[in-house]
């Protein structure tokens, strides 16, 4: 791996991360935002296996890359969970059918 | 090392119990009942097993990581008695909810919880890891929380509740700050490597985290300026109030500034904070607790102010004399409060001027209540007039300023004016109509009741031996007994109970002794001519007033509470609750602080 | 250059994923970019997180995608207005090109010594307490899980309406 390896890998990251805030911010679907919040963790797992190579520490940001896809797993089955509960309660995905919390 | 495993007992057994209970559902009542008697017993018998090693420090540590402070449990005099107290009094407080809970709806929750804290406490008491105390600190919080809030159809419970998390959480800060500047300076959380060299920290530092651990503990232990929540607190179950707001979780405060006393003794100015800390709230609460119509609240002020006592005895450098009337203080007031559970249960009000006359329908509950307030009003032969009688001698003593022992000692007085307006105004007095029928306390809560009523008359025989077994395990303390009668019972061959017999017998000898009885019997007396009294009390119109509105504490909350609610209330209009307005609000956060980090490289 | 061409493909599988109006395609792609992420680890030198991610990443939360979609059942997924779309596309540009321009040049050195511990020393010596944290986590979003799927007796009234949440 070169210097322009890890120049692309970076910019590879920057947009995975930057898609999934876009996605985050336009979608009108539970669903669909869980997929950001999916997309986005896959740049920073990338990140982090990229610096793990860079400091010659791989172990270290192989273990971590791990416990987030953990933690990146189970955030996302509950957030499925909870979305397949919208559904049934309020009939929509829409997220904006959730502002009851506001009078 | 086999050996080392014990200590996760106290901690793992309520935990595991808590699991089964849960886990079994709200469907079958009797099982859950069953299994958490069980557990508790377990954890109590676990707590009892730890009592050979008091003496002797046995560790266990589990190593977490490089990262994470290991998991480290050690016993000495001090972890050892508190855990024996949480779990023991834990296992009473199961017992006697089999009855007073029996037939109320989500038992799994309730009896979850109160095995949870069962466990939290043990841990608190038993680490020597200040994180890993920080940790088991808010644990008990939550369970304090989650339990007063128990009833939660009730806003009253779930407010109390609320309130009593935030204030506690606020001063559960001064810990975690205090942990983490430890950390900084040392490198470590280590509490006995602390203990042993407080000078690794510098000393304003010392001094910030001295007062930090102040207001972490006067928070936990609703010491003043937070004596507020432990009243409203009394909302939570009976039992959970004998357990938790007055016989454990509450003493963690004054846990907290006895471990630490070595350390902060020399911090300019502490010691005599702690001592103004423990005046204010024993004398303030003592007045609140005599015009208070609420039994269970009468109980809570006076909670308050007994936790006062021994705040007050730890800044006045009596370690010892704080925690033996710890000792006593937990025994008799988880009485008190489950005798007046059972006279809750059976009447269905808290009002004390609904009752009256209940002794001769109540008898059982009756005696042991009475035997709690005698205990409580200084008494002697029973356990509180021992340890009040050495917590006054120390303040007399050591150098200590005169007109704040002056004050405890008309605490006291105040003390035993407002014990025996509660008894009689509960068990005296005409009997209103409708509480003939008042049925006595049921099997199980006798079970519960009669221990604690024979700890009330028994417990102070074991000054000798828990004096001996804190001397022995606390390196860092030095532990006060009057000078004098420490050559009297420093001797070789004096055993331990020989030495209660003869601290007891110097402390009959002692004037102040006297003054202090003489000071009870003017406040029970003062209590019971208060007709004639009528033209003196008249004058005090104004401080009753006062101290009903809690001496405008609650009203300075109030005011806190309403700023923050109509800052929330300005707020609500940036919160549109759409996630894309979140986000991109996210995203010019991130913008700023980029532009920012920018500019400062620049610059 | 086998880098680029990973990485061009992921992000093109992710804005496909984006784009999409059907959710279970987009679910799909999510997957391919997943399944690229995890190639790219591989040739970064992480076999192991490479295969966890291809068959947790790429498998397990597809799989679980495609039951949601299932139940909830597919909606047509309408997207902001256009104000918000630039607004956001303007902001999260801005933001992206300024931390390029921080992290980009100096911290990319060239890799020194390789492998100084073994993954599993790592793992289970050095982070034990996030092992167990993990542990507690996945048991905690089982329950969690199991809770949130229990059909409540107040809820039944709509899925009597919308029986199989279908539009």
């Amino acid at each position: 791996m070169d210097y322009l390896d890890g120049v692309t890998i970076l910019l590879v990251v920057l947009g995975l991360v930057g898609i999934g805030i876009y996605t985050l911010m336009i979608s009108r679907s539970l669903i669909k935002i869980i997929i950001g919040m999916q997309l986005m963790v896959k740049g920073v797992l990338l990140a982090f296996v990229l610096a793990g190579r860079i400091s010659g520490n791989m172990g270290l940001g192989q273990s971590l890359a791990l416990t987030i896809i953990v933690v990146d797993t189970i955030v996302a089955v509950v957030a499925l969970a909870m979305a397949v509960r919208v559904r049934r309660r309020f009939g929509t995905l829409d997220p904006r059918a959730l502002t009851t919390l506001r009078r | 090392m086999i050996n080392g495993w014990l200590l996760l007992l106290p901690i793992g057994i309520p935990w595991l119990g808590c699991l089964a209970v849960w886990l079994v559902g709200d469907r079958r009542p009797r099982l859950q009942h069953t299994l958490a008697v069980i557990f508790s017993i377990l954890a109590g018998v676990a707590g009892l097993a730890l009592i050979p090693w008091s003496t002797q420090r046995l560790t266990l540590l589990l190593s977490l990581g490089g990262i994470f402070d290991a998991f480290r449990l050690a016993t000495d005099g001090l972890s050892v008695f508190l855990t024996v107290v949480a779990t023991v009094i834990g296992s009473l407080a199961v017992i006697f909810s089999v009855d007073y809970m029996h037939g109320e709806h989500s038992l799994g929750r309730y009896y979850a919880f109160v095995l949870f804290f069962i466990g939290s406490m043990s841990g608190l008491v038993l680490t020597t890891s200040l994180l890993w105390m920080f940790v088991f600190w808010e644990l008990t919080a939550l369970c304090s929380y989650a339990l007063i809030a128990f009833h939660n159809d009730d806003p009253k419970a779930v407010r109390g509740g609320i309130k009593a998390l935030i204030m506690t959480q606020l001063g559960g800060l001064g810990l975690l700050f205090g942990a983490l500047w430890l950390y900084t300076y040392t490198g470590s959380y280590d509490i006995p490597q602390f203990l042993g060299s407080p000078n690794s920290v510098p000393p304003t530092v010392l001094s910030w985290m001295a007062f930090g651990f102040l207001i972490a503990a006067a928070a936990k232990s609703a010491q003043f300026p937070f004596q507020t929540w432990l009243p409203d607190a009394m909302e939570a179950p009976t039992p959970v109030s004998a357990l938790i707001h007055a016989a454990t979780m509450v003493n963690a405060g004054v846990y907290l500034l006895a471990r630490f006393y070595p350390a902060f003794e020399a911090v300019p100015g502490w010691r005599f904070a702690v001592m103004v800390v423990g005046m204010l709230s024993a004398f303030l609460a003592a007045l609140m607790a005599l015009v208070s119509f609420d039994l269970k609240r009468v109980l809570a002020y006076s909670t308050v102010s007994q936790l006062g006592f021994m705040v007050y005895a730890v800044g006045a450098g009596g370690v010892f004399a704080s925690q033996f009337h710890l000792m006593s203080h937990s025994v008799f007031k988880a009485l008190l409060f489950l005798a007046a559970g059972a006279v809750i249960h059976a009447l269905g009000t808290r009002d004390m001027r609904q009752m009256g006359g209940l002794g001769p329908s109540m008898p059982f509950t009756h005696v042991v209540f009475t035997l709690g307030a005698l205990a409580l009003a200084g008494i002697p032969v029973l356990n509180g007039f021992w340890s009040k009688e050495l917590i006054l001698e120390v303040g007399l003593g050591h150098g200590n300023p005169t007109w704040i022992v002056s004050l405890m000692i008309l605490s006291t007085g105040l003390t035993a004016a407002y014990t025996v307006r509660m008894v009689a105004m509960v068990f005296y007095g005409r009997g209103h109509q409708d509480h003939h029928e008042a049925h006595d306390a049921g099997t199980a809560m006798k079970t519960a009741l009669i221990p604690l009523a024979a700890g009330t008359l028994t417990t102070w025989l074991l000054l000798g031996p828990f004096y001996a077994s804190l001397k022995l395990s606390l390196p860092h303390h030095k532990l006060e007994l009057n000078a004098v009668w420490e050559e009297a019972v420093g001797k070789a061959g004096v055993s331990e109970w020989e030495m209660t017999f003869k601290v007891g017998l110097e402390i009959l000898r002692e004037p102040s002794t006297y003054l202090v009885l003489l000071v009870v019997v003017l406040g029970v007396a003062a209590w019971l001519g208060r007709a004639r009294l009528a033209s003196l009390i008249a004058t005090f119109r104004g401080v009753e007033k006062a101290a009903q509105a809690s001496f405008g504490f609650e009203a300075i909350n109030e005011v806190v509470v309403q700023a923050v609610q109509r800052a929330g209330e300005a707020l609500r209009a940036t919160q549109t609750g759409y996630l894309a307005w979140n986000i991109f609000a996210i995203l010019l956060g991130w913008l700023v602080v980029l532009i920012l980090t920018m500019l400062g490289r620049a610059g | 250059m086998l880098y680029a061409l990973i990485g061009v493909g992921a992000l093109g599988c992710a804005i496909a994923a984006v784009i999409t109006k059907r959710l279970l395609l987009s679910a799909i792609w999510l997957a391919f970019t997943s399944a690229l992420v995890a190639l790219e680890m591989y040739l970064l030198g992480g076999p192991f997180i490479a295969v966890i991610e291809l068959s947790v990443g790429a498998g397990l939360v597809t799989v679980l995608f495609v039951f949601a979609i299932n139940l909830t059942g597919e909606e047509n997924t309408y997207h902001s207005p256009s104000v918000l779309k630039g607004l956001a596309l303007g902001c999260l540009l801005a933001c992206l090109a300024l931390t390029g321009y921080w992290v980009l040049p100096p911290t990319l050195v060239s890799p020194s010594n390789p492998d100084t511990q073994p993954l599993a020393t790592i793992l289970w010596e050095g982070r034990r307490l996030d092992i167990w944290l993990q542990a507690f986590l996945i048991f905690a979003g089982a329950l969690t899980v199991l809770g949130l799927l229990r059909s409540a007796p107040q809820e039944t009234s709509h899925k009597e309406e919308n029986p199989d949440g279908l539009p």
